[in-house]
């Protein structure tokens, strides 16, 4: 993790399940995501994904967790094993997948944090493979990309209202109705 | 049952499976409608040559149509039916095999091409989310293509394997020669 | 008036500009009188699915294009989130719907990731004898595909010939066709089938010969060389760039497999080798997909080897707070009883966490980025298409080509719209 000490703008690092995580300012994005194209070798970008979390830790979440081990119902506030998951510090996470195609292989995530409404400089001047995965992101989250050329509904129809991969759009369809029934 | 003409053409395909079984709940229906109609040696010539080379459309969407190109294949061969020329263009196509889960942005592009089949044209919904949405009941899948194109034969599976397909091809084959018309003209969309 | 950043990267890069995914008509070439715009809408002969791409045609030249997406847009994504951990699985497969058993492999690859599970060795190399047998099919199905494009229209009852074996083949593993869902978070459904071994292997005695066919058929056609031969070209810069992996990268001269370099399973246990050709244009793309074949069969016979060592082995993990007990244990055990009634009604919980998993999946890298809350169905599932970061590359590969090229280029990049769409 202090290899990418040097990275402007960046908040906070995680490591977990053998992934680093960087998470970044993102008025800096731009910067960091140069720095660590040119100076740390992360010349491929597999993946923009925008996560909602709306929501997050609400649901009744004690019970059967698929680990080893057990519960404990000693600790207050834990509810049995499966404790309340920590809040999240604003609703969208937008997480960049890094990988290093060349000799000493490696991936690396960053992470930026936006309110609804927030917009995020747009890294395709670094990687012209996010142009299509911001679209994503603002069709699917309406996350918005500043300095996309083309911000447009990709995956939906043009005239489609609303981001349906928010946790407050319905998953819509049908309600299933069974013969014998009137 | 057994001097129907129908019944004589040796396609039943119960009759294939359960030889020594009499006539399935298809083959009965059919042989009703065949009585109701009473169709005149001519329609009866016509309607034979009409199923002897229904030239499907190329209208795959997704793994359905996988499938579909797997009855083109050696094994499965569609063109003992006459049904291997497929056509691109819909001028030229009797039968729309819809195969694959139809978004609501495609369902614009789905009704253009059947309006522009030419009459008789036939339909076969292929697979669970063509004919119901399958697993997918959400914003976006159309839940079933028979709310916007009328539909002749319903083929079940996910995906339905090629020897499916080729029943439903088979049945519509015999409600063709049975005289029963297209779907269009007995039935609308559903709601 | 807002600056737009430039996307010209570095010097020589063919990738249009502003945007990277669009190819404008250059008015200093082209009349603009001159131009047609054409529609290869989403129905068309073309068997890849419902792509659609806008063409601007000065006679036959490709001027401009650009490429639409979203006629399959199933909504995979949100419909995960309202299922359980264990129904969710049976999504994954139809994305991807051509290298179903990749995109299976992935998602439980994903979640047992997150939930720390350590997987059976017969699970391991029989989850990779099924993952190779699908890139050949992958493989088969487009090269029928592609060459029935390009005019080479009988080697597609070839090919789907050989693929109708290795059909047969998961059929007997996991008793459908395609879609199997045999691949089970712990390891697999069920044991493989005591002669699947055997069929396999005869399997992998005839594929060699039939890829040597196809080879004769193809590789120094006239005809298939002028159609192919310096057409649809990627240089390795750009294809970085782009995001392209897989057997795009591989034809550009970039030597990267995961497989090799960032290895899952047991893929570091094995012998084989990557195909790396220079040129970037479409013969080369078809060169790597040939070899891949052949390599694919290497490392079959090598899992069936090892999956008869360890014949009677468990074929899936025993913690059973996330698989069923055997059945003939819910009689005697009572905490059996109580795993397997709160694993079918509640369902597994999976920690939280998130976590981003990438494997080689025919058409290239395929990722499944997962976030987890702890509870019993997912929280955000986003999977990385490599179709999706392919069809980016229309826009660079097609310019100077005429419309037949265009097909020939298309074709080549392997799209799946199930995948490029989800």
């Amino acid at each position: 993790m202090s290899a990418y000490a040097g990275v402007p703008g960046v908040v906070e690092t995680r490591e977990a399940l053998d992934e680093a995580t960087l998470v970044v300012d993102p008025a800096r994005l731009v910067e960091a995501c140069t720095a660590l194209r040119d100076e740390h070798g992360f010349n491929f970008l597999s993946d923009i994904a925008a996560a909602d979390y709306l929501g997050w830790g609400e649901q009744e979440l004690a019970g059967y967790i698929g680990t080893a081990g057990g519960r404990d119902l000693n600790v207050p506030g834990s509810r049995g094993y499966a404790r309340v998951p920590d809040p999240k510090p604003k609703r969208f996470s937008v997480s960049y997948q890094l990988l290093r195609v060349g000799d000493e292989p490696a991936r690396l995530r960053v992470q930026v944090w936006l309110d609804d409404g927030e917009a995020v400089p747009s890294v395709i001047q670094v990687w012209p493979a996010a142009d299509w995965f911001e679209r994503e992101a603002w069709d699917m989250m309406g996350i918005r990309c500043e300095g996309h050329a083309n911000l447009v509904r990709i995956l939906m129809p043009d005239d489609w209202e609303g981001h349906p991969l928010r946790k407050d759009y319905p998953l819509g369809g049908e309600p299933v109705r069974f013969s014998g029934e009137d | 049952m057994s001097d129907r003409p129908l019944a004589k053409a040796g396609l039943q395909s119960e009759r294939v499976l359960w030889p020594d079984r009499g006539p399935g709940v298809f083959e009965r229906e059919v042989a009703e409608i065949e009585d109701a109609l009473l169709l005149t040696t001519v329609e009866k010539a016509v309607a034979w040559a009409r199923s002897g080379s229904v030239w499907p459309d190329t209208f795959g969407l997704a793994c359905c149509a996988i499938e579909m190109m797997s009855i083109v294949s050696s094994r499965y061969d569609i063109a003992r039916f006459g049904m291997e020329r497929f056509s691109s263009s819909p001028r030229q196509a009797d039968l729309l095999i819809i195969s694959g889960r139809v978004a609501h942005k495609m369902a614009l592009p789905l009704r253009q091409v059947y309006d522009q089949m030419l009459e008789p044209k036939w339909v076969i919904a292929m697979g669970a989310c063509a004919s119901s949405g399958g697993m997918f009941n959400n914003y976006t899948v159309l839940q079933g293509v028979d709310k916007i194109v009328p539909v002749d034969i319903h083929v079940p599976g996910c995906p339905p394997r090629p020897e499916a397909l080729m029943e439903g091809i088979v049945r519509l084959h015999e409600k063709i020669r049975a005289g029963v018309p297209p779907a269009y003209a007995i039935r609308g969309v559903a709601e | 008036m807002t600056v737009l950043p430039s996307t010209r990267i570095y010097e020589g890069t063919r990738i249009p500009h502003p945007v990277p995914t669009i190819l404008e008509v250059d008015p200093e070439k082209h009349r603009l009188e001159d131009i047609l715009r054409v529609n290869f809408g989403p129905n068309h002969p073309s068997t890849h699915g419902v792509l659609r791409l806008i063409v601007d045609l000065d006679g036959e030249n490709v001027a401009g294009i650009r490429a639409v997406i979203g006629y399959l847009h199933t909504g995979f994504e949100k419909n995960m989130e309202a299922k359980s951990w264990w129904k969710s699985v049976t999504y994954a497969p139809r994305i991807d719907y051509v290298s179903f058993h990749a995109n299976e492999l992935l998602y439980v690859l994903a979640i047992e990731k997150l939930l720390g599970l350590e997987i059976p060795r017969r699970a391991v190399w029989a989850r990779m004898a099924l993952a190779e047998l699908n890139r050949i099919h992958s493989h088969l199905v487009w090269l029928g595909t592609s060459a029935l494009e390009l005019g080479a229209i009988s080697l597609f009852w070839y090919s789907f010939d050989d693929r109708d074996q290795i059909l047969d083949l998961f059929e007997l593993a996991g008793g459908t066709r395609m879609h199997t869902r045999y691949v089970q978070v712990g390891g697999l459904a069920e044991d493989l089938p005591p002669n699947f071994t055997e069929e396999a292997r005869k399997f992998c005695e005839s594929m060699p010969r039939s890829v040597d066919e196809y080879e004769a058929i193809l590789s120094r056609n006239t005809i298939w060389l002028e159609r192919t031969k310096g057409i649809g070209l990627l240089s390795a810069d750009d294809a970085l760039a782009l995001g392209q992996s897989g057997p795009m990268l591989r034809a550009s001269g970039v030597d990267w497999d995961l497989r090799r370099n960032l290895p899952y399973l047991a893929y570091d246990e094995v012998d084989f080798d990557v195909p790396v050709y220079p040129n970037g244009d479409v013969y080369d793309r078809y060169k790597v997909h040939m070899d891949e074949m052949r390599q694919s069969v290497r490392l079959v016979r090598q899992c069936l080897d090892r999956l008869d060592e360890m014949d009677g082995e468990p074929w899936i993990t025993d913690d059973r707070k996330v698989v069923l007990p055997p059945r003939h244990e819910l009689h005697t055990s009572m905490e059996s009883l109580i795993h397997h009634f709160k694993i079918v009604t509640e369902g597994f919980r999976v920690p939280e966490g998130e976590v981003y998993v990438a494997i080689e999946s025919p058409r290239g890298e395929a990722g499944c980025y997962l976030v987890s809350d702890g509870g019993a169905r997912p929280w955000r599932v986003k999977f990385r298409a490599p179709s999706f970061a392919a069809l980016q590359a229309t826009a660079t590969v097609v310019q100077g080509c005429l419309i037949a090229d265009l097909i020939a280029a298309a074709g080549s990049l392997d799209p799946v719209m199930g995948d490029a769409d989800r």
